[in-house]
């Protein structure tokens, strides 16, 4: 970063940005090793706040001279809880521990804190080259990453301004402040950047048509992420807030509004406190609210919190949701710029187009282009789940191909195991087999492949995943997301959901298949809003690149990917089966393994759930549990009639009463 | 105000500015099969999904209620493309709908029967299975009937209950394929505005509302 | 102990009335409104959309209307521990409706419903954005990662014991006044 040059400050950001800086040099000062510890909504699930505790406890009571330090989401969800120990007198680099439980913490602080020992043996990485360390960044899932938007998260606390602006931050909303807006949108133009809610259309563009809109206008930060598998908005809001906000005030300014909303998610509550006290933080820091940084502009900002609707993640349905009404998408035009909130213009942003903007328009608008591809620049976030070693949120430039994505970065499919799909942009996405694994990720070629950006969810599936199911699991929550407004989706949905349900249960009929592809391209084609219009992307793609899976679904009721539970069972081999084991029947929810008369096990496919809960128990030298489709083809073991004395029965491992 | 003449299917008709294209075809004897649009609506719901229309140049067919009239427009209101979306959409409507014209009020003057009529479609669409809601009679109203299983929720009675008394008794409820119609409140008899009004019985497109008082 | 409850919500209704009075009269504010509602009671009461209604001169049913197009608001009191499932992609691919079967038999009751005793409730929910944790279920607020039907069981045990250690912890409590 290039040294900050004093003409181009105004007085009010020189003196925060003072205060930050002296705020880091006292820090410095006092010197100690610092533990860095992800306390993000992931880390906590992972429990970073026992990790977080074990480490307040250890180092009060032995009187270490260490500061905790919380941070945001590094993205490498695989390894929570995260710590990074950076212990200067060591002599070692800041260190990258992966799953570090309150145990392990205890022990860290007491040998690598007292002692100086890092236990190499519970090492990730260093976070610096060194002689010493393996680098983290010698991992491609490190190296291959380009953080952009993502850069400060999980370096910076979350709640604390001061460390934003010692980065950097809020210098660019006030060099912003001070230009013509005009100037403003067209950078933002000449970046090339495009709207990462999932369409791509250019923000620059947006900007325009609001700001030569007549009106009291409004700009509103859409976090009403709702994809079931994406959460890099959520991530970034809980990492590094305030480059939100500063993104959010650039945007206004840009647009010429003097009011501002956030409207986000209640099911992220941690979300939603860090963001509110964020809001709190710049308005008494002068950043927002009357006369930012003495420029004379004034920006209220309120955090909105949405109410359990994928559908208001719709901008129009995200308006009426905002204005007390039932969150129903209208038609469009008029577009929100002209027409939205109580009739004003309205802006409409995803939280990571924002997050962008600090960056654009401090380092310009060529260094953008730089990135990513011609059509698309920039970078992409994904969170990539399934059957993926490594998964996490991953920031890549545009125009990577999935291969690399998925094989490369993330480490490929676990347990040996094939590829056979990735499904990219959630719900209205679309499901690409192995064949399109050499495209470039942007949004063009995507939407080409039938599939979407979207929300940057990103399914890998492996052999053993059905592709029906998934597809079914997709629709059953469009169609129960759907506001029931347009006739296309509240009907249509239902009867695509219901084709597929029964194929999936093996009761698939005729022409199915056909009924299926009719219906979706007219959903596609008649629906209202883009919830409706995108609903049948998983089927008409997984219909296009899978189709003889659907077709063995219907014809032979067998269910290759072994997903679909009614069209499959479970047996026990007896050859492999061991007498006497018991570790299958103790598990089972629902007593359905019996012992059979030679004291091995079979299964009562009328109990059975086929639940997979014996297959894990079934210890490995055995192996003995298969899983079968069609579920005829299990072999059929009769429970005799008297049961036979387990070995949990026997007198001797009763417990004594 | 000043008028716009434009093209439809081979015809020249004109309208006021401002006016939409459906409801300009509609005062020029032009059929286009539409259930949420009531005239004079300034943001028509769009939600039936009936109304399409090609437009020379636009790639896909849109909703005639959504589109002000403009002097360029060379609409067709029967191309294949059209009839398919209005089919389908019709076919999806009948799909939960309780065909029972005999005993219904609206029978010779259903709006469904007419679109059926228009489009050459049965009333009980092959392919498609059909789904009924619970209950079959909403009668929690002091006034009035309801039958889910009969309403197309257009939302014509919510519109024309609102703009004729400021607010609107009637509500959708719930979401998705799952959304009613509903009264709740609607139980003391006093502050309601039926059964001197009837608007919602006369505007529903398909007797889905009745008056308990017979007519 | 209805009782109790019943005696505690009459207040809370009362007290409904003067935080009604922070809220402006607009429209906007209905989903706020809403959400206050939500979380005095646990729950929205019936009580409580007409006193909504009337602060904001709306009819009931569009009150109505609006809650119950939002999946955050629900019309029964939910148990003492609400137990969620997440059925989010990488928990559906990962198993999620399995564990979310075996709550149901584990409970005897269906997904949205509270068991009789209302000591829980149990509802499904699209991803709370732990995907890595794949399947996850949610206990109150606490997260458990990586479920498994065995884990189902634990998890029942778990709250049996930390229920009879609270309330051993009451009686002793009760002993000592």
């Amino acid at each position: 970063m290039s040294p900050p040059d004093k003409r181009s400050r105004s007085a009010a950001y020189l003196a925060l940005q003072e205060t930050a800086l002296q705020e880091q040099e006292e820090h410095a000062e006092t010197g100690g090793p610092v533990i860095h510890i992800g306390l993000a909504t992931c880390g906590i699930a992972a429990g970073a706040l026992e990790t977080r505790h074990a480490f307040e406890q250890v180092l009060a009571e032995r009187k270490i001279p260490a500061r905790i330090h919380p941070v945001g989401c590094l993205g490498h969800c695989y390894a929570e809880p995260v710590v990074i120990i950076d212990h200067p007198d060591s002599g070692f680099p800041p260190i990258f521990y992966h799953e570090v439980t309150p145990g392990k913490a205890k022990m860290l602080a007491r040998l690598f804190l007292e002692e100086g020992d890092p236990r190499f043996e519970h090492v990730y990485g260093a976070m610096k080259p060194n002689d010493l360390i393996p680098s983290v960044m010698e991992f491609s899932r490190f190296s291959r990453e380009h953080r952009v938007v993502m850069e400060k998260c999980g370096r910076i606390d979350p709640g604390d301004l001061n460390e934003y602006i010692a980065e950097g931050g809020y210098r660019a909303l006030d060099a912003v402040l001070r230009m013509d807006p005009g100037q403003v949108i067209e950078t933002v133009t000449a970046s090339g950047l495009r709207g990462r809610g999932g369409a791509g259309f250019p923000t620059g563009l947006k900007w325009e048509r609001a700001r030569t809109a007549f009106g009291d206008k409004l700009v509103i930060c859409n976090a009403d992420e709702g994809d079931p598998g994406a959460y890099m908005d959520r991530a970034i809001i809980e990492s590094d807030p305030h480059q939100v906000l500063e993104g959010l005030a650039i945007c206004a300014h840009a647009a010429g509004a003097g009011e501002g909303g956030i409207y986000i998610r209640s099911e992220y509550p941690l979300a939603v406190r860090i963001i509110t006290r964020a809001v709190e933080q710049a308005r008494q820091a002068g950043l927002l609210g009357k006369n930012i940084l003495g420029s004379g502009i004034d920006l209220e900002v309120t955090v909105f919190q949405g109410s359990g609707a994928f559908v208001c993640g719709e901008e129009t349905g995200l308006i009426q949701s905002m204005e007390g009404r039932r969150g129903m998408p209208r038609h469009r035009p008029p577009y929100p710029v002209s027409r939205g909130f109580q009739g004003r213009p309205t802006v409409i942003n995803n939280v990571k187009t924002l997050a962008y903007l600090p960056l654009i328009l401090q380092r310009g608008a060529e260094w953008f282009r730089s990135l990513g591809t011609e059509h698309s620049p920039g970078t992409a976030v994904f969170s990539v789940v399934g059957d993926v070693v490594h998964p996490g949120l991953v920031e890549i430039p545009m125009g990577v191909t999935l291969r690399t994505l998925i094989f490369d970065i993330c480490g490929g499919i676990p347990k040996h195991k094939g590829f056979k799909a990735v499904q990219i942009g959630g719900p209205s996405g679309g499901c690409l087999p192995e064949s399109f694994l050499d495209i470039p990720i942007d949004f063009d070629s995507l939407t080409e492949a039938g599939a979407m950006m979207g929300s940057g969810g990103l399914v890998v599936m492996d052999e053993a995943t059905c592709v029906v199911n998934v597809s079914r699991y997709f629709l059953d929550f469009t169609q129960k997301e759907s506001c029931g407004k347009c006739t296309f989706c509240r009907i249509g949905a239902r009867h695509l959901l219901d084709i597929l349900t029964r194929i999936t249960c093996g009761n698939g009929r005729d022409g199915d298949l056909e009924q299926l592809e009719r219906l979706s391209r007219d959903i596609k084609q008649g629906s209202l809003c883009g919830l409706g219009r995108t609903a049948p992307n998983p089927i008409l793609t997984s219909l296009a690149y899978f189709r003889e899976e659907y077709e063995t679904h219907v014809q032979d009721g067998r269910c290759p990917g072994m997903m679909c539970r009614p069209l499959t069972a479970f047996y026990i081999d007896l050859e492999k089966c061991a007498r006497g084991c018991d570790a299958c029947a103790t598990c089972c929810p629902t007593d359905a393994v019996f012992t059979t008369s030679t004291r091995k096990k079979g299964i009562d496919l009328d109990t059975c759930v086929k639940c997979g809960e014996c297959v894990t128990a079934c210890p490995p030298e055995y192996d003995a549990v298969r899983r079968v489709s069609p579920a005829h083809l299990a072999p059929v073991v009769e429970r005799p009639a008297e049961p036979v004395e387990s070995a949990a029965d026997k007198p001797e491992n009763r417990e004594a009463p | 105000m000043s008028r716009i003449s434009f093209q439809v299917n081979d015809r020249k008709i004109s309208a006021p500015e401002g006016m939409s294209l459906l409801g300009a075809c509609l005062n020029a004897d032009i059929h286009i099969p539409h259930l949420c649009y009531m005239e004079g609506m300034t943001e028509p719901p769009a939600s039936c999904r009936l109304c399409f229309v090609e437009i020379e140049g636009r790639r896909e067919p849109v909703t005639a209620c959504t589109l002000p009239v403009r002097s360029d427009l060379k609409v067709r209101t029967d191309t294949p493309a059209v009839r398919r979306l209005q089919r389908t959409a019709l076919r999806l409507l009948l799909s939960v709908h309780h065909v029972d014209c005999k005993h219904c009020i609206a029978n010779y003057k259903c709006e469904l029967q007419r679109t059926a009529r228009f489009l050459g479609i049965g009333l009980k669409p092959k392919h498609l299975d059909h789904y009924s809601k619970e209950p079959e009679v909403d009668d929690t109203h002091p006034h009035l009937i309801h039958r889910p299983n009969r309403c197309v929720l257009c939302g014509r009675c919510i519109h024309i209950c609102e703009s004729r008394h400021g607010r609107a008794y009637i509500a959708m409820a719930r979401r998705g394929f799952d959304t009613v119609l509903t009264f709740y409140g609607s139980t003391d008899a006093i502050d309601l505005p039926a059964p001197d009004c009837t608007a919602c019985i006369d505007v529903c497109p398909v007797g889905a509302l009745e008056s308990k008082h017979g007519e | 102990m209805d009782s109790e409850a019943g005696r505690e919500e009459a207040a809370l209704l009362n007290r409904l009335r003067t935080r009604l009075a922070d809220f402006e009269k607009d429209r906007a504010n209905l989903l706020s409104i809403l959400r206050m509602i939500q979380e005095t009671f646990s729950y929205i009461p019936e009580e409580a959309i007409y006193m909504a209604a009337d602060h904001l001169d709306l009819a009931p049913s569009e009150v109505y209307g609006v809650a119950t197009f939002y999946n955050q608001f629900k019309f029964n009191p939910p148990g003492k521990y609400p137990i969620k499932v997440c059925l989010g992609t990488a928990c559906h691919v990962k198993g999620g409706d399995i564990i979310l079967e075996n709550f149901e038999r584990k409970l005897d009751i269906r997904e949205g419903e509270t068991t009789p005793d209302r000591d829980f409730s149990l509802e499904r929910v699209a991803c709370v954005g732990c995907c890595a944790l794949a399947p996850v279920a949610l206990v109150g607020e606490a997260v458990h990662g990586h479920m498994a039907p065995s884990k189902v069981e634990g998890l029942f045990t778990r709250i049996q014991v930390e229920k009879e250690m609270a309330e051993r912890e009451k009686r002793r409590h009760e002993s000592a006044r």
